[in-house]
Order: C-alpha cells, then structure tokens, then sequence
C-alpha cells in the first residue's frame, strides 16, 4: 500500500535540462587578504564536486559567490552560459538552491511554515504543494505543524534540506550538510544528497570530511585559496602518487624483502607480512616470481589504494612526508 | 509577492513572541491613564473642579478658540483639553511598538543566522526592508488603534458630556492617525537602517530612541503654550516627516549592503 509520502515523492520530478555552473578566474579580496585565487571549474547536472580545504581556504567565500551573494574582484561565474551580474542575479539565484552551514531556520515557525516562506519568495504556483513534497522527499512531513524550535539537530538539517530544494533548483550548493550531526543523522542527510544526483541536480558539496567525500563525490576539488586540484579521486590518486603493490605473504616479510632489494628494486617497505613496493618499475609477474624463488608464501597481490586523506595531505603538503 | 511572503513570516514570527509588544502596552496604559488621572481621579478625590483654578487659563482660552468646543461647559472644556493634550501620548505608542521590533529586525535574523538563506532568494533589498518595516509597522497601528478606541471609550464613559466628541475630531484623529503612524515610520525605518549595520539590536533600539525625543517635546511644548497643535501645524509637521520618510527609505537601502552583512557581521 502506497503512503501519502510515497504520493508525494513521485510528485517531485527529475531536473530536466543540464544544468551547468562555471567559475572562470574567480578572484575576491577582502581588503588586502585575498580570499580565494583564481579559482576555475566547473559541475554540471546529474554530478556531486566535492570542495575540499582547510579552514579559511575561501569555501565559503567561494560559494557565496556561485550563489551571487557576493560579487568577485575578478572573474566570473556562469549558470547555463548566462552571467552573474548584479542585475541578473536575482533571477540566476532561484535557479540554486543553498543550504548554509547553519540550518537558518525560524525557531518560532512551524516546519511547514518555515518551507513555505521559501516557496512563496520563489513564487512557485502551487506553494502548497511544493511545500508538501519537499517535506515528503526528506521525510519531515510527519512534523510538519512542529515549531523548529523543538527538532533535533538532524531534523533541522532535514528542514533545511527540504527549504534549499523546494523550488526545484537545478543547482545545489551544500556548505557543510552534516556539520554536527551525529552519524545516524549524518548518513541519512548524504543519502539524501546521493538522492538530489538520481534527481539530475548538479550538487556542490563543501566539506571538512573526507570519508564523506569518498562516499558521495563525484569529483573532488581541493581549495586552498588557489585551486590546489580537481578530478576524481582516481585521476588525483593516479597524478599524485605512483602505483604501488601490497604483497600479502603467509610468514613475516622482511627476509622476502631483502630478496626483493638484492634484486635490484630500492623501494620496499614492510608491515609485519606484508610488502608495499613501488610499482610500474618491475612487472608484477616477474616480483611474483621473485618471491616463489625466495621462498614465501603470497597470499594476495593487490594495487596499493591511497586514501583521500592522503591525497588531500599530499595537495596542501607538497613537501610533506608521505611516502 | 515576495514582500508579502515575508511580512506573512514577521507576523507569524511575532505571533509566537508577543513578549515584544510588552513596553508598547505599558506606554498604551500609561497614555490612557495619564488623562483620566489628572482631568477626573484628582479633581474628584480634591474636591477641587478643575474650572476654579486660573492654571488652565491661557491653555483654555487657546483650546476655546478652536471651532466645536465654544459649546462646552468650562468643567467639560478643561477635560477636553487635558485629553487632547495628552493625546500626544498616544503617538508614543506606535513609535515605541514599532522600534522594538524594528531594531531586531535585520540584525535578529542575522544572530539567529537566518538571514543568508533569505538573501538567497531573489528577494531585492526594498522588498526585504519594505516587509520588515511593514511587520513592524501594523502590528503598532493596530495597538494605536486598539488604544485609541480604549481612550476615547474611557473619555465617554468616566468625562463629562462632550469630551469624547472632541477626541473623534479631526485634531485628536490627525495626531493619532496622521502625526502618529508618520512618526511610527521614521523610527522604524531608522531602527531598520541601524539594524542592518549594527551587530546587537540593543545599540539599533538605542539610536532609535532619538525619534522618540520630539514627542515629549511636543508635549513640554504645548504646555507652555509654545506650540499649539492645531490643524494646519499638524498637517505641517505630517508633510516634514513624509519629506523625512522618503530620505529615510533611501537611506535604508543605500545602508542595506548585502557584502558587508554577510562577510562582516560575526
């Protein structure tokens, strides 16, 4: 049997149209302290970019300014080919939807309340309506008549989500969705992000959490004032770091290791019995046949995985000591 | 539209925290009993008429020369005076109303961090402070009104005969309905203007109390005959804070930066 929630669902429909946002050369100051630094990317439908960046990198600043909340010293920004300019901001806005990093939503009004102010300052036809799906789509319908006062933080976030979509904007800008949550909370709200994707948004996701990133992005863009990098996490893995092996053997290692050296590979390090070495130098079958003639016994060979947080530490560390 | 979508939320919002309108019952009250006790209470717990004594002369023979209250006894006359004299009070009441709600207006939002998802609507500047002036303003019309219905009821009911005729002419109504609603505006503009550059609303409030000053002045004013409000003076004064309104709004926007709110204001 079908809920009124399920009804409801169905009414919210996929973002029609490819939806693209491009940043060309963004620069702002902020007095003499330049906040972000030529900054140039771009995300369209149906895809979450991840901005990564210590504090005070200019995410946020960054993201005002693809909201047209704020202008740039320099550069600009682009929503399906037009330009945001102070005068064509308005209109450019309603077609984004931007959850701040505090939920902003009205203590004394209701759930319902709260949404439907939105939906009435983006002139939607039927606010009503909008208003009953989007609270639908992120499962707050049931406390609708609620003041936001009494939610939880989750549900709050919830609230806000529901606020940034209900007029269906093609383009979502997240300023750290799940800040504070706890990791119940947390995973329902990146669902519901992974949802906004099936739905055809183009979702920009601005984040301190790496797993997060791992989990839902698309693309990772790594910001530190400059724009460090951008590309998938593979692509970054690949242009950042050289491939390596992670031989598992039956025995302890070292011994095996030094058979590898004396055979004319440097790089082989060794974690109880297991072998990282680097890869590309020597085929995987001849370091397997290496290995059989020493003696040890292998149990898998696999490509070595970098981690995000590696590649992040990596970008904002050059010279730091990751091996 | 969108201007009414957010007057809809400040009302909404008001509703849940009537706690706001507290110092503007207080000012209602005391403009309702200020008259009863000098013009009624204290003549009849003296047993002094208020019409024996020579303070009231010159005021009296001002007020007489006004046209409708020729046909008032002397008692009658004096009471009317004292309640249109008072009147004045009652201009207080929409100036304070609208300024404690006024003051937290730009800057409450921004405490409460709500302000950077409305400025991310299309929502332009004059309709974001049109709905914030407006959520202020008629809610203290709307307590003026209620006031002054209260003023003139208690004028018919505990004055003598006549009294409360004089307070529905056109003198009593410009103050409350004219002089009253314009002042209104001018506070609440000017505590809306102070409220999106200040960080705290009670530094919005305290530069507000500013446009409070003339009104006891008017009071002062009229007491040692200095000024009378008649009609034409009003209709004076209605035109200099029309004049003041307009500077006001253009003010307001022009002092409404977006940049600055949001990448300032901690």
């Amino acid at each position: 049997m079908r809920s009124g929630n399920d009804h409801y669902r169905d009414t919210v429909t996929h973002v029609t149209g490819t939806a693209t946002l491009v940043a060309h050369h963004l620069t702002r100051r902020f007095g003499n302290r330049l906040a972000v630094d030529d900054l140039s990317f771009e995300f369209k439908a149906g895809e979450i970019l991840a901005l990564l960046g210590p504090n005070g990198a200019g995410k946020t600043t960054t993201l005002r300014m693809l909201a047209g909340l704020i202008a740039p010293s320099s550069g600009s920004v682009h929503i399906d080919g037009q330009e945001m300019t102070p005068r064509a901001a308005p209109g450019l806005r309603a077609r984004i939807g931007f959850l701040t990093e505090a939920p902003g939503l009205w203590d004394n009004l209701t759930v319902r309340e709260n949404v439907s102010v939105y939906a009435r300052l983006y002139g939607l036809g039927d606010p009503d309506k909008a208003v009953s799906a989007a609270l639908a789509l992120f499962d707050v319908a049931d406390r609708s008549e609620d003041r936001t006062a009494r939610l939880s933080k989750g549900l709050k976030q919830r609230v806000a989500l529901a606020r940034t979509i209900v007029h269906q904007p093609p383009i979502v800008l997240l300023d750290e969705p799940t800040s504070g949550l706890d990791p119940e909370s947390a995973k329902d709200v990146r669902e519901l992000i992974v949802g906004m994707r099936s739905q055809g948004r183009a979702v920009l996701l601005c984040t301190h959490n790496l797993d997060e990133v791992e989990r839902v992005a698309d693309r990772v863009a790594v910001l530190r004032s400059r724009l460090m990098a951008v590309g998938t996490p593979g692509d970054l893995r690949k242009r950042l770091f050289a491939p390596r092996l992670r031989i598992r053997l039956s025995e302890p290692a070292e011994p095996f290791a030094a058979a590898l050296r004396s055979s004319g590979l440097g790089d082989v390090s060794v974690i109880g019995a297991t072998l990282s070495l680097a890869g590309g130098i020597r085929s995987t079958p001849e370091i397997v046949r290496t290995l059989v003639h020493a003696g040890a016994g292998i149990e898998s060979v696999e490509e070595e995985e970098r981690s995000l947080e590696d590649i992040y530490i990596k970008l904002l560390n050059p010279e730091g000591a990751l091996q | 539209m969108r201007m009414l979508a957010l007057l809809r939320k400040e009302l909404l919002d008001q509703r849940q925290n009537l706690a706001l309108f507290v110092p503007s019952l207080i000012v209602a009250v005391v403009a309702i009993l200020l008259p009863v006790f000098v013009a009624i209470i204290i003549p009849y717990t003296t047993g002094e008429r208020l019409s024996d004594s020579s303070d009231f002369e010159v005021a009296l023979d001002m007020f007489r020369a006004q046209p409708g209250t020729q046909a008032l006894d002397p008692e009658a006359a004096i009471q009317a005076y004292l309640f249109q004299f008072f009147a004045v009070m009652l201009v207080l009441i929409p100036v304070t109303s609208s300024m404690s709600l006024a003051a937290y207006s730009v800057v409450g939002e921004k405490q409460a961090r709500t302000l950077e998802p409305l400025l991310v609507t299309p929502i332009t500047t004059f309709e974001l402070l049109g709905a914030k002036v407006l959520g202020a303003f008629i809610p203290s019309i709307a307590l003026t009104v209620m006031s002054y219905v209260g003023y003139v009821l208690i004028a018919l009911v505990l004055a003598r005969p006549g009294v409360a005729g004089i307070l529905l002419g056109g003198r009593a109504t410009a103050i409350v309905f004219v002089l009253g609603p314009l002042a209104a505006l001018a506070a609440l503009q000017m505590a809306v203007s102070v409220s999106s550059r200040v960080n705290d609303a009670r530094t919005a409030q305290q530069i507000g109390v500013l446009v409070i000053l003339p009104i006891p002045g008017l009071l002062v004013g009229q007491l040692f005959g200095a000024i009378t409000l008649s009609l034409p003076v009003i209709v004076l004064m209605a035109i200099g804070l029309l004049v003041i309104n307009a500077g006001l709004m253009w003010l307001a926007i022009m002092l409404f930066d977006r940049e600055t709110i949001l990448t300032r204001w901690k």
